[in-house]
């Protein structure tokens, strides 16, 4: 009877919070409008959150360089639309690169350190790969700051004296189809039954088959794919725009995102990233005492408060250890 | 066993490497001065979240090869140490140490960045080092010249400025609900005090201010906030990030107030990237000092600095307002050491730079620069431009700093 | 992972020697750089004692550096205190706030804990920007400067303090304690060691060591303000603690070379331009890695195990698997 209790509270806490923001911004327009931009900023930070949830899934790492890819994926991108590429042969051919990508970083930095290290050691050769791959991209390109063109037409709606951007919508939009199709992947394919399998309990996947090392090698390639989406639905936005360090500030709260709603769940870290979004908007203009300097920091009160209650997040699910 | 003993022989040469560098070779006399040559070094953000100001050092040193192509310095070539501090203080010390002890500098040139500047000021006066023409706004430079007499800034400072929209909006927009956002730190109170002090009596027309943390990218709260306080005048005083994303915002939510851009964020190449991300710009404000290029396509000065540009920094982005700033500096440090003596001593170089009567070519036409033992503000003066098309005009007279 | 122990104690008097002896070949700037490989080596043994002997990860030591830090610099700029007294005050604060990190982090395992200390290190900086009145904000407060060899001196009598106490600590019912609850959690407890009391202890005393690093660090650079305790400063510590060897005291010194000479030594020798630093830095911890993934200390324990193993693969047939920890 207590499992469900307590299994009811996390769907009627949101539940709670989207009433708040629904009667909110029904009451006022500038909550409104905090909101709906607090949403857009949430969308990114959701992308790039769900990359990583996909690398945790799949290979039980926390990948500190996964921003720092996305980045360099969408350079990548950026190249192939200045070589006068069409947008979507450039966006396809970016994906491409960046799955092979993360199958050779996998291979080539990260293997090594896991074949006889723990699991610091692999935390630390992703922190070798981040300072290499964001110090790479102005050896190729430069430190000017670029603009990076949307996947959406660069339009506004207006309802009811809110502004909303087609191209926020549509980050959004990926974010959730991102989220399906993992779901699909994961619970409906046999590759990814493997793949659950390889991370769960690598000796007992290969007593049964299972080619763990590849399972981890397409873990980071789709991993790195999904970034490269991120990147690039993040560079249009003015608030980021093409430039080495862009993705510096969304790998935090996308950290904080994916943590939030739980490492394992894909569709934790969108919640996860859209609440975060929204409420640092509304904490900023409505919480007199939270000085801009102090949003960060409240972002991760709000995180630890709800890992104190929830140790593995919204939507995680506590494990039982073994003993 | 192979494996370990190639990691150790890797650790040996590495430490080897990294012990025997820092053991450089010194030499003695004035320092950084020989019978051919003149070292300069300065501390700048090669890499990291500030990268973007690395084309600064880039056409100095572009102006340096010019000159040293054309006799030099009395007959010695000029040479500049770009050394890279990522923007973080605990590394402008150790480069700067390295310049002086190491590299023996005759100055510190040009170094970037408020917090850099005053990490390495007291270090660099102990020892009669000239620490000068720092890339920062900030009046610290300028003001503080009894306790610290060996450094000196360069461009207008930020106070100042402020004072200049503040007049304009005093005397040119009686109607104006003045909606502010500056940055939650000393670098927007310097610019807010200026605006206030330029208002007067109109200050009780600010309607809002808002602020932003340095590390946040995103100003759509406070630009939304802004709109709802029923502001017609935005005082945009941020850094680039964020003036580019203000702008963008405030055009996405139907805002369109006078707007004043500080002259840090009012690079044509920013402006450009705030238009592409569907801003309109059309008739915003700022200043300049630098010389108008835009405008002149056609003079000799455009020319020449198109030619050194071209041929000592190749790919030069021509968006980028940045690369007339450091012209205008280097050529600023040039004329300094050209009357720093000959020999040049760091004491004649501080005296060059606080005798300044000169007009920089690089410079806005009808501006001078000057100084004096008592006033240490090379530029105090800025003329005001206008966003129209895709190019600033400038407009109006120069407005020199009211004290 | 013992060797015999004349040996270990020869090793480590030499060390020390050369350490001592090394300030009069060098220039002061020199000096001054091997002052900062002494920070690295504070704050590096101070993440061992948590992460490398109690095992759990904490990716912020650099907030407890600020800690240290500021509170050195407050007591020195405004309010006139002396130097030296400002540590062990340091090293208060900086147990004080390791204890309060450490009392959630009971809560949280692996991932979980890693995180959080990541945020507690981003969030940090952002506080003592915003608490400006104190803490000078971003534009700092300033300190007395020294003499490349007073801070050398400093440095590494500070590490030379802290390793004689980190190794007493570890050697005893305390650190074996910590070890117990490192390598099995559930055994510790049912062998009476108190998880709560333990890690907790493990979190106090590494944010204490790590909070005078802080102290040293900003004297070094006579400079304080919340740009230079960025994220970077967190990820170099654990880099010089993973490529030293966690559970090891002995890897220290290597990993706190690597993470402060590396870099400059690459740009020093002016083969490269200064953009490349990052890339050949971040190239070789990836080498390193996978060289050594368990860090300096292994190959260290191979070397001076090297001579035993040879005397026995000759007098046994039956080749020896060794287990590494």
């Amino acid at each position: 009877m207590r499992m469900r209790a307590t299994a009811a509270i996390v769907p009627l806490l949101l539940a709670g919070c989207g009433v708040f923001l629904l009667v909110g911004s029904l009451e006022s327009a500038l909550f409104a409008q905090l909101t709906v931009s607090g949403l857009a900023n949430g969308g990114i930070y959701a992308s790039l959150a769900v990359a990583l949830v996909l690398i945790y899934r799949a290979t039980q790492v926390i990948n500190f360089a996964q921003g720092a890819l996305a980045t360099f994926a969408t350079y990548v991108a950026w190249q192939f639309i200045a070589w006068n590429m069409t947008y979507w042969l450039a966006f396809s051919l970016t994906l491409g690169c960046a799955f092979v990508g993360g199958i050779v970083v996998e291979r080539v930095a990260i293997r090594p350190a896991g074949r006889r290290g723990s699991v610091l050691s692999i935390v630390i050769a992703s922190i070798g790969v981040l300072i290499l791959v964001e110090g790479s991209i102005p050896l190729i390109w430069g430190t000017d700051v670029r603009f990076f063109p949307s996947a959406f037409p660069a339009r506004t709606i207006h309802v009811g004296g809110v502004a909303f951007q087609l191209q926020d919508l549509g980050t959004i939009g990926v974010s959730i189809a991102a989220v399906v199709l993992l779901w699909i992947l994961f619970r409906f394919t046999k590759l990814g039954l493997a793949m659950r399998a390889a991370a769960f309990r690598p000796e007992a996947a290969r007593l049964v088959g299972v080619r763990v090392g590849w399972m981890l090698s397409i873990g980071w390639g789709l991993a790195s794919a999904l970034g490269a989406v991120a990147g690039m639905m993040a560079a249009p936005s003015p608030s980021v725009l093409l430039q080495p360090s862009m993705m510096d500030g969304i790998l935090i709260y996308a950290f904080a995102a994916a943590v939030l709603g739980g490492l394992e769940s894909p569709a934790g870290a969108v919640v996860g990233g859209l609440a975060i979004g929204a409420l640092l908007n509304l904490l900023g203009s409505y919480v007199g005492w939270v000085t801009p300097q102090l949003l960060l920091p409240a972002a991760f009160l709000l995180m630890l408060t709800v890992l104190l209650v929830k140790p593995s997040g919204l939507f995680g699910r506590t494990s039982v250890r073994r003993v | 066993m192979t494996r370990i003993k190639l990691a150790l022989a890797l650790a040996v040469v590495a430490l080897g490497v990294s012990v025997s560098a820092g053991l450089a070779a010194t030499s003695s006399g004035t320092p950084g001065v020989t019978a051919k040559s003149i070292t300069i070094g300065g501390t700048f953000p090669l890499t990291g979240p500030a990268s973007l100001y690395s084309d600064i050092p880039k056409a100095e040193n572009a102006y340096f090869q010019y000159v040293n192509a054309h006799g030099g310095v009395n007959g010695r070539k000029i040479n500049f140490l770009i050394e890279d501090d990522a923007y973080n203080p605990a590394q402008t010390v150790p480069q700067t140490q390295k310049l002086v002890q190491q590299s023996k500098v005759f100055a510190d040139y040009g170094s970037l960045g408020t917090a850099p500047t005053l990490s390495t000021r007291d270090y660099l006066n102990k020892l009669g080092v000239p620490q000068v023409l720092v890339a920062t706004g900030d009046s610290y430079w300028g003001a503080q010249y009894k306790k610290y007499p060996w450094t000196i800034g360069f461009q207008p400072d930020y106070p100042g400025e402020g004072v200049i929209y503040g007049r304009f909006i005093r005397n040119k927009v009686p109607q104006a609900k003045i909606g502010v956002l500056i940055q939650d730190d000393a670098y927007g109170q310097n610019y807010y005090a200026g605006l206030l002090k330029g208002l007067g009596p109109a200050k009780s027309q600010i309607v809002d201010v808002e602020k932003y943390a340095a590390t946040q990218t995103d100003v759509s709260q406070q630009v939304v906030k802004l709109k709802s306080s029923g502001a017609n005048v935005f005082a945009l005083f941020a850094l680039p990030t964020q003036t580019i994303d203000a702008l963008a915002v405030a055009t996405h939510i139907g805002w369109k107030p006078v707007t004043f851009i500080n002259n840090v964020s009012n690079n044509p190449l920013f402006l450009y990237l705030a238009q592409k991300s569907g801003a309109d710009v059309q008739n915003d404000i700022s200043t300049t000092y630098l010389y108008d290029i835009y405008n002149n396509p056609k003079s000799a000065t455009t020319k020449l600095l198109a030619s050194i540009l071209n041929q000592y920094d190749k790919g030069w982005n021509q968006l980028d307002g940045n690369n007339i700033y450091g012209l205008a500096s280097a050529w600023t440090m040039v004329q300094a050491l050209k009357n720093a003596g000959n020999p040049p001593t760091r004491a004649g170089l501080m005296k060059a730079l606080t005798n300044l009567n000169e007009v920089n070519p690089f410079l806005f036409t009808g501006i001078k620069m000057q100084t004096s033992a008592g006033e240490r503000f090379p530029i105090e003066q800025e003329s005001l431009e206008q966003y129209k098309g895709s190019t600033w005009v400038p407009f109006g007279r120069v407005y020199t700093k009211v004290k | 992972m013992r060797a015999p122990t004349a040996l270990r104690f020869t090793v480590v008097g030499a060390v020390a020697l050369a350490i001592a002896l090394m300030p009069f070949v060098l220039s002061d700037y020199n000096r001054s750089q091997g002052a900062r490989v002494a920070v690295f080596f504070i704050a590096i043994l101070g993440l061992n004692i948590v992460t490398g002997y109690t095992g759990q990860i904490s990716i912020g030591h650099g907030a407890f550096m600020a800690l240290g830090g500021y509170t050195t610099a407050i007591l020195t700029h405004s309010h006139g205190w002396s130097t030296l007294p400002t540590l062990p005050v340091a090293a208060a604060v900086g147990f004080g706030a390791g204890i309060v990190v450490g009392l959630p982090a009971l809560r949280f395992h692996g991932v979980y804990l890693a995180l959080t200390t990541f945020a507690v290190a981003l969030a940090v900086p952002q506080l003592a920007t915003n608490y400006s009145h104190f803490t000078g904000g971003v534009e700092g407060l300033p300190l007395p400067s020294h003499t490349g060899i007073w801070l050398y001196g400093l440095g590494w009598s500070v590490a030379a303090v802290m390793f004689v106490l980190s190794w007493l600590l570890l050697r005893g019912r305390t650190g074996r304690a910590f070890r117990a609850v490192r390598d099995s959690e559930v055994a510790a407890a049912s062998s009476g060691v108190s998880l709560a009391v333990h890690k907790t202890l493990a979190f106090g005393v590494s944010a204490a060591i790590a909070a005078v690093a802080g102290s040293v660090y900003v004297l070094v650079n006579a400079f304080v303000n919340p740009d230079i305790f960025g994220l970077t400063l967190s990820l170099y510590i654990l880099i010089g603690a993973v490529v030293g060897g966690l559970g090891s005291l002995w890897g220290v010194l290597v990993g706190a070379c690597f993470v402060q000479l590396l870099p400059i030594g690459i740009s020093n020798s002016h083969t490269v331009s200064a953009q490349s630093v990052p890339v050949i830095f971040g190239a070789m911890v990836i080498l390193v890695m996978a060289l050594l993934p368990r860090g300096a200390a292994e190959a260290l324990f191979w070397a001076t195990e090297l001579p035993k193993r040879i005397r026995r693969v000759h007098s046994s047939s039956t080749p020896q698997r060794l287990e590494a920890q």
